[in-house]
């Protein structure tokens, strides 16, 4: 989704018209998934699979985070493990760990996460924007958040930010 | 805008392919006789022939401007044909041909990028104009008295000469074309005209199939008829009928049988040769200096040269389809796939244990067939980089003209296979580095070459070859080179230096020139200067992995090398594995392996381990420590050495042990990982080996250097 999009959203939420506000309408659909308790999201149109976890292939001379390289179905795909991207601490991997894989610009990157959650929909009412503070680590990655039940929070993450990120 | 016919949208790409084809043959015709200075006679027939075909095809795909500049042209050649000893200026010919063929591939890209069916429609009217004041100009040369004739086809109807023919001795064949394939009527004026340099007399029936779109139906209910003379070359006629677009089968009819038949349809006579009357008039007209002897002569051997050429293409073309990449590169996956799960099948843990004698000696069969279709599917992607060096010859002809440098183009190794992928990322890259040779490279003054020792013609050279796992492309001039000085200079100016300028090496300032935006030419001419044009150079090499290096002597010339990866090559690699790693060691630059004991390993006082081998004492490159894997294997006499060597340097390499030899298919790198240095530091890409598995590709260059 578009900032401008995400924006509109937000602007409708906040406006004086309570049709506009009352706006609940399906924008699009995220895939969730799990890094510790929190839960992120990316855009359904990025993601191409869900492979479970294999034997990962290392390369050297590249930054922590990028665990190696797999090969599916005959495509070499890197990988790259979100947990260590955003700085949290690695935790073995087991059963329920998962490689997503995007394709974005015709880049295709796998990514590990902790475990696969859902696929839903994104509704107008529930997009809320990122703070406007940049000390928090992971800030950098999520394009904006959407509000659940129980007052829980889910990060949609910014897959050009994610893939094309110069080194930092 | 104008709109692309419905219904032809199917059609495109066929007339995309058949007309590019068409052009590239007229161009390369065209290239070949201008070096030669004469049109022959064939050639003329030939290029007449592909103008016919252009200019019938447009029609039919509706693509009007397109028709009648083929016809413009083909009416010029008309003439010319006729009268071949009219030409007294053949280079006004070639420009006006090579701007015909130009508008051609312009408009032709102007359509291919159509959107919803709309393209922008382009006015040929200015070029048409001199066609036809050429055509004009050379009818009034070859024969003064005669009006210039409007229409070629008026022309060839007047001239026609009372055809003389007898009842027997004729062949009548019935065409039947694909079904399905529409505007039959035209497919078979188009078979007409094939086969109409063949036969010395011709009648067909429908006999207005070129104007009458109603003669389909009776072409596809009836057959199309067709009949020629017995004296002609019979079975040369019916194979180019075989062969020709669309037809589906003929059918040789018998003598009496076609008579019948021809008689009821309307008849049509075309004359044998249209204008032979307007060819003996020929002599009269006022004739070139008469030919020595010895260009005679030449002129024949050529002729006859071209003659094998053309056979051979012809026999060539036969047995070659043009396929969308698309389906090769699926092609390609699935088999990838099919090897994957094969060794999956075979060493599957269920058959664990099993004693399974037919079942084994099964999977031989399997391994050895599928490899076979591997290398297969391998192969087909190769293509030669032909195609791209003769494009080069054209870029050089015409800016020979508009800069009036004297150059000699010497292409070597064109032979050479590169992935088709790479080949058509390399063709805008080549002609920049040609065109630079062109206009930057060849010194603008004859004078200063004399001065400098050379001669008085430049040479620009392009040359490809195969080197350890590389193609190496190289485009070199012996121009004036790159001035270190000027480029610095500029540099300065532009604030692109980063460090002291004293620590620039010479190399390091060649190199300056593939930055963006840099271009010493002051002028900016049509052709270069625009200083976009040196780092597109280098970011369209990178794309498909290569890396361009500037080589130049102030004085003597300028080389760019090239140097490309093979990425679906297949090379001879030994498995090595350090820890849980598995490495391909190309086995080219494999010298030797084998094990050691502690006794010939010498360390220097900083630590370097070195061995002597046959009095020659070689570093030894510990991998676990390169390339920082955790590996058991850390004593050398427990792994294994082996000893490899690129351009005259040689490095020990240590690793845990060998597993064998195979061919495998070396993959780039994701481009997600070209931001990291992972080429520089010794490796060259990656394959995926017989179980899914992934190896990484030694690159030995990078690794020693």
């Amino acid at each position: 989704m578009t900032n401008e999009v995400i924006k509109e959203a937000v602007a409708k939420q906040q406006s004086g018209d309570r049709k506009l506000a009352a706006d609940n309408s399906i924008l699009g659909k995220v895939m969730t998934f799990n890094i510790g308790d929190q839960v992120y999201g990316i855009e359904i149109q990025y993601v191409t699979e869900i492979i479970g976890m294999q034997h990962i292939t290392k390369v050297p001379h590249v930054p922590n985070y990028i665990k190696g390289i797999i090969n599916v179905r005959s495509k070499v795909v890197p990988i790259v493990d979100i947990r260590t991207r955003f700085g949290k601490p690695e935790i073995p991997y087991n059963n329920r760990t998962c490689i997503i894989t995007l394709n974005f610009n015709e880049t295709s990157v796998g990514i590990i996460v902790d475990s696969v959650a859902d696929v839903e929909d994104i509704h107008t009412g529930d997009i809320s924007a990122t703070p406007e503070n940049k000390n928090v680590n992971t800030n950098d990655f999520i394009q904006y958040m959407i509000r659940g039940e129980n007052d829980t929070t889910k990060l949609i993450l910014d897959v050009a930010k994610l893939l094309d990120e110069q080194e930092a | 805008m104008a709109k692309i016919e419905p219904g032809m949208e199917s059609m495109l790409d066929m007339y995309f392919f058949e007309t590019n084809s068409l052009l590239e043959q007229l161009d390369e015709i065209l290239l070949r006789t201008e070096q030669a200075n004469a049109f022959e006679s064939e050639d003329i027939k030939e290029i007449f022939r592909i103008m016919h075909t252009i200019k019938g095809s447009s029609a039919m795909m509706g693509f009007e401007n397109l028709s009648v500049l083929a016809h413009k042209a083909e009416d010029m050649f008309f003439v010319i044909r006729e009268n071949p000893d009219v030409i007294t200026d053949v280079s006004f010919v070639y420009d006006l041909v090579f701007q015909v063929s130009d508008s051609y591939k312009t408009q032709i890209e102007a359509i291919q990028n159509h959107e919803n069916g709309e393209y922008e429609q382009m006015n040929f009217d200015e070029l048409i104009n001199k066609l036809l004041k050429a055509r004009d100009q050379l009818a009034n040369e070859a024969n003064p008295n005669a009006a210039p004739d409007a229409k070629t086809e008026n022309a060839a109807a007047d001239a026609s000469a009372p055809a003389v023919h007898t009842e027997k001795g004729k062949v009548t064949v019935r065409v039947f074309f694909e079904e399905g394939c529409q505007m039959e009527n035209l497919r078979a004026f188009l078979l007409i005209n094939t086969i109409r340099e063949e036969c010395s007399f011709l009648e067909f029936s429908p006999a207005d199939v070129e104007t009458n779109p109603e003669t389909s139906k009776e072409i596809v209910d009836h057959g199309f008829l067709i009949t020629f003379s017995e004296e002609d070359n019979k079975d040369y006629i019916l194979k180019l009928i075989e062969t020709a677009l669309n037809v589906q089968s003929y059918e040789v009819l018998s003598g009496e049988e076609s008579a019948a038949a021809s008689s009821d349809a309307p008849k049509a006579e075309l004359p044998p040769e249209p204008a032979k009357t307007a060819a003996t008039n020929a002599p009269a007209a006022p004739a070139p200096a008469p030919k020595t002897a010895e260009e005679k002569n030449q002129a024949a051997v050529e002729k006859a040269q071209a003659a094998v050429a053309n056979a051979q293409s012809g026999a060539q073309k036969q047995n070659l389809i043009s396929v969308n990449l698309a389906k090769l590169d699926a092609l390609h996956d699935i088999v990838g796939e099919i090897i994957t799960t094969e060794s999956m099948v075979i060493s599957n843990p269920d058959l664990e244990g099993l004693e399974l004698e037919s079942f084994n000696k099964a999977a031989r069969d399997l391994k050895k067939l599928t490899g076979e279709l591997q290398d297969t599917v391998m192969s087909i992607r190769m293509v030669p980089l032909a195609g791209v060096f003769q494009k080069m010859n054209r870029i050089v002809r015409d800016m020979r003209k508009k800069l009036g440098k004297e150059v000699d183009f010497v292409i070597e190794g064109e032979n050479t296979e590169v992935d088709k992928s790479i080949v058509d990322s390399l063709q805008d890259p080549l002609m920049h580095l040609v065109r630079n040779c062109m206009d930057h490279g060849i010194e603008e003054n004859v004078q200063d070459r004399i001065n400098a020792g050379k001669p008085e013609k430049g040479t620009i050279k392009l040359t490809a070859q195969n080197a350890s796992g590389e193609v190496v492309i190289t485009v070199s001039d012996d121009g004036a080179g790159i001035d270190p000085e000027k480029i610095m200079n500029k540099a300065r100016r532009m604030g692109i230096l980063t460090k002291p300028e004293n620590e620039y090496s010479e190399k390091e300032i060649q190199n300056l020139i593939l930055l963006p935006g840099f271009s010493t030419n002051e002028q900016v001419t049509e052709f270069s200067g625009r200083g976009v044009g040196m780092d597109v150079v280098k970011a369209n090499i990178e794309k498909c992995g290569g890396a361009i290096i500037v080589d130049s002597k102030k004085g003597v010339g300028t080389n760019f090398i090239i140097k490309i990866p093979l990425t679906l090559a297949i090379i001879d690699g030994m498995e090595i594995t350090v820890g849980d790693l598995v490495f391909t060691v190309p086995i080219s630059t494999i010298r030797e392996s084998f094990k050691v004991e502690s006794g010939q390993i010498v360390t220097d006082t900083s630590g370097n381990e070195m061995i002597m081998i046959r009095g020659v004492c070689y570093p030894i490159l510990r991998m676990h420590e390169k390339f920082g894997i955790e590996t058991e294997v850390t004593n050398l006499e427990d792994g294994i050495l082996l000893l490899v060597e690129t351009d005259n340097k040689s490095v020990c390499i240590f690793a845990d042990r060998l597993i064998g030899e195979q061919q495998v298919v070396v993959k780039p790198f994701p481009t997600y990982l070209s931001r990291y240095n992972i080429k520089g530091e010794g490796l060259s890409g990656c394959t995926i080996m017989g179980d899914g598995s992934i190896s990484l590709i030694i690159d030995t260059n990078t690794l020693i250097g």
